[in-house]
């Protein structure tokens, strides 16, 4: 099935969760419950409070989904909220309009596909991600997701952790010299690696996050046997529950402690406490990892050879015939380790819906497709998009088309206009400015396929406050909102990375108006165009080969100087 | 007062006392961590038992004769501290402490089942709430996936999966 | 004290069933319409009302103040933030996303919690 699969155990937990929350429901309706003391009870079953109605955040291990689970999506899409969902920045799917009292059925319904909402939302750890194209990708060295999925066991209902002095984010990688799960922004984030003897093992990160403070996170320990990953995260989560700060929730994170502490500090510390429990029960058995990788053997391949005129003279080939095949062959298309297949990527990312929204008619759609293309699985990226890891090149042309109709095709994964954006002030009741319609404007503004291929892989990541939700810190064009004097305003940032050369943006200069960032980003973009040495140069490479003046120059050019408006976002 | 122990409701005669309140010739009283540690000599006169209460910000190795206490409270300032619940486990596992340890402070129900797992096997619930409706708490879940202080084994450690 | 000139607080919560935007009617019953809210000129009217509205946890959460502006009869918030909480999302989405209509939601009488 190549997805993990209940047993009895993992069922039950997840029943007696929903029939848990059922009572504490029932509860906070009577009036026995306050709402101070129901409010992390509900945060740690996915409701959270927004600006116009809750929002109820389903949890998708390291994004893995099968077409049952997709249907019912999108049958709690049409049932309990107003027709569609949202994929996350943590490859979760939230819906916005649900009723409290009708959460405790939902529950029941994903208990029933094997899905839940537990610890989405509160100061515990939360969903573990991972690269989206985990077990298919070429470049991988080792399928992250059987180590995903113990440490979400791990972390689910964790009794010792539930009270946290803040979230908790953990991403692992299986693929060193391409992290696609952004394990350096985490707040532990794993790398499977080899050690200098050809071992394998993990190399550990802490203290990395987003937020009002971006922090790239530090390697904390080279490297580590893997029966040793739980023994290890329990000593780093046990540090940081007793020494974290709870005097100030904007300086709770793993991140400032290890800030404040220094690295080495913290790492002896983590380290001393692992050293007493490290040959604990904790130690993960080689039956436990086959039990749990079984799961995950590939899927029954065909044997195919890789197409005819594969690569560039196909290409060339559509480029003749159909030119929007051809184009989304090109960008949306990705390499697969097993010749004859493809990885295909899903862009919820058109003109005009807000990125990353879902409605139930594509959530039943992709189950559809799933079934039929890609052994019944699908992954959320955490950019927002879904995937189809395993398609058979010879039906790329059939899915191509309906996806078209399903306008999931638009044919730019990678480009200006696969954008991360995070709700925003639409929906977000911690925002100061909307995302959404700016994503929007610069999708409008940005239609021409011809000149974003010739921009080439560009990120733009849109938050609308300094919670940084959309990642605009490690955008390589970040867009964040603030609050001027009452009104929204717009911060541009550049430079940020995601991946292996990690970078935070800086801050351009002065905001601007919803019209002006956009514009600004426009400007952005043809002083890149003048500048590149070549073709080749990506955008990330010329800012850095550059710096901040030119672009400086080319976006306040007519700018008059005017009070100190470079301010910090104000919360 | 009235409080959970081992699951049952039990009435016990257990006196916090505030800090550096004199302390009374009999009775049961739970001190505060520097009271014991620099006064702990003299109270063995006394005819009544003595326990600790262990703050939040306070640590396991700072309590001195620990194997001596009948009974440690774990305090919870606010139910959103978590530190009482490592601290738990740390006395039951890392220090082998076998005496009553005991929650106290912010104590709600919802909580009961994961201090449980911690190693707390009293609870005197905050003031006000329901504390025999409280005792089903227990029952939340028959199935827990990691080691704690109730059990040191992961799940994958007692069961054939 | 009175509040500055020209400004007037708005008393408004999330309804517990739904976390729709509420505000506070002069009549004590909670709207989903802010065209509808009681507007409060001094800092004690505005802090008995909040303590009054803690009591009603049964139908709403989280009950704060804001500014508005009172023009011509229309209440008009100070803050892009509460414009777009009352008006609804000003993103279209793939379905027509009708505004629920405006509701009046009797406030539960102030009742003693457990334990508060």
């Amino acid at each position: 099935m190549n997805q993990y699969q209940y047993d009895a155990y993992d069922q039950q937990i997840v029943e007696e969760r929903a029939r848990q929350f059922a009572g504490q429901v029932e509860r906070r309706v009577s009036g026995e419950m306050t709402e101070n003391e129901f409010k992390p009870v509900r945060l740690q079953n996915g409701l959270y409070m927004q600006l116009h109605a809750y929002m109820f955040r389903i949890a998708v291990p390291y994004g893995v989904l099968n077409s049952r689970q997709l249907r019912k999506l999108g049958y709690l899409a049409r049932t309990y909220d107003r027709g569609y969902g949202h994929l996350t920045t943590r490859q979760n799917v939230q819906f916005n309009w649900p009723k409290l009292e009708d959460i405790p059925r939902a529950l029941e319904h994903l208990a029933e596909v094997q899905m839940h909402a537990v610890q989405t939302s509160g100061n515990c750890i939360r969903n573990v991600t991972s690269d989206p194209f985990a077990g298919v990708a070429p470049d991988e060295l080792e399928d992250p997701r059987p180590y995903c999925e113990i440490l979400r066991q791990w972390s689910t209902f964790h009794p010792e952790f539930a009270f946290l002095p803040r979230k908790f984010k953990i991403a692992v990688t299986g693929t060193p010299g391409h992290d696609r799960a952004a394990i350096r922004y985490h707040d532990i984030g794993v790398r499977i690696v080899n050690n200098e003897a050809g071992e394998r093992g993990f190399e550990i990160w802490a203290g990395g996050g987003l937020g009002r403070t971006p922090v790239i996170g530090k390697p904390i320990r080279k490297f580590i046997e893997y029966e040793h990953l739980l023994s290890y995260c329990e000593a780093i989560l046990r540090v940081y529950n007793l020494y974290g700060r709870r005097d100030n929730k904007f300086k709770a994170r793993i991140k400032i402690l290890v800030n404040e502490l220094g690295t080495e500090p913290f790492r002896l510390a983590v380290e001393a406490e692992w050293a007493l429990i490290k040959d604990s029960a904790l130690k993960l058995t080689r039956a436990e990892y086959e039990r749990v990788a079984q799961h995950f053997q590939p899927p029954p391949y065909e044997k195919l050879a890789a197409a005819p005129g594969a690569g560039g003279a196909l290409l060339a080939a559509e480029l003749g015939r159909d030119r929007d095949y051809a184009r989304w062959l090109q960008r949306n298309v990705l390499p697969h380790k097993v010749p004859g297949y493809k990885t295909v990527v899903l862009t919820a990312k058109d003109k005009d819906t807000p990125p990353g929204d879902i409605s139930d008619t594509q959530f039943d759609a992709v189950a559809d497709l799933a079934d039929r293309y890609s052994f019944g699985r699908a992954v959320v990226m955490h950019t927002q998009n879904l995937v189809l890891t395993d398609v058979k090149e010879s039906d790329l042309r059939d899915l191509h088309q309906r996806l078209v109709e399903l306008d999931l095709a638009t044919p730019n994964h990678g480009l200006l206009t696969d954008q991360i954006c995070c709700p925003g002030l639409d929906y977000c009741a911690l925002a100061n400015a909307r995302s959404i319609p700016i994503s929007l404007e610069l999708n409008r503004r940005f239609d021409d396929l011809d000149y974003l291929n010739d921009v080439g892989p560009c990120s733009i990541k849109i938050s609308g406050c300094i919670n940084a939700c959309g990642h605009h810190h490690i955008a390589n064009i970040g867009i964040l909102g603030i609050n001027k004097h009452g009104a929204e305003a717009y911060q541009l940032t550049l430079g940020g990375n995601d991946s292996d050369s990690a970078s935070i943006g800086r801050i351009l200069g002065p905001s601007f108006d919803e019209h002006g960032i956009v514009d600004a980003v426009a400007q952005v973009i043809e002083t890149y165009l003048a500048l590149r040495l070549s073709d080749d140069e990506t955008f990330l490479e010329c800012y850095r080969r550059l710096g901040d003046k030119p672009f400086k120059a080319a976006v306040y050019k007519d700018a008059t100087p005017r009070d100190d408006d470079s301010e910090q976002a104000v919360a | 007062m009235r409080v959970i122990k081992d699951r049952k409701i039990v009435d016990d005669a257990w006196v916090l006392l505030a800090p550096d309140a004199p302390v009374p010739e009999a009775g049961d009283v739970i001190v505060h961590l520097e009271q014991w540690n620099t006064g702990r000599e003299s109270f063995s006169g006394r005819a009544g038992k003595i326990g600790v209460l262990l703050k939040s910000h306070e640590s396991p190795e700072q309590i001195q004769a620990l194997a001596q206490l009948p009974l440690i409270a774990i305090d919870f300032p606010s139910f959103t501290d978590g530190r009482g619940y490592s601290s738990a486990r740390l006395l039951r596992e890392r220090h082998a402490y076998r005496g009553e340890l005991r929650a106290v402070g912010d104590v709600l129900r919802d909580q009961l089942f994961y201090m449980e797992r911690c190693g707390l096997d009293s609870f005197a619930l905050k003031a006000g709430k329901d504390i025999e409706g409280a005792l089903s708490a227990f029952q939340d879940f028959s199935v827990t996936y990691q080691a704690a202080a109730d059990d040191q084994r992961p799940l994958f450690r007692r069961v054939n999966r | 004290m009175a509040k500055r000139s020209g400004t007037h607080y708005v008393l408004s919560a999330q309804l517990l069933e739904t976390g729709a935007p509420a505000y506070l009617t002069a009549a004590g019953v909670w709207s989903t319409n802010l065209q509808d809210a009681h507007t409060v000129l001094t800092d004690e009217e505005r802090d008995l009302l909040l303590a009054q509205a803690e009591q009603q946890q049964r139908s709403v959460c989280d009950p704060y103040a804001f500014d508005v502006r009172v023009e011509r009869g229309a209440i008009d918030p100070l803050s892009a933030r509460e414009r777009i909480r009352a008006a609804g999302p000003s993103t279209r989405v793939r379905r027509p996303d009708p505004q629920p209509p405006a509701t009046l939601s009797r406030a539960s009488e102030p009742r003693s919690d457990a334990g508060e």
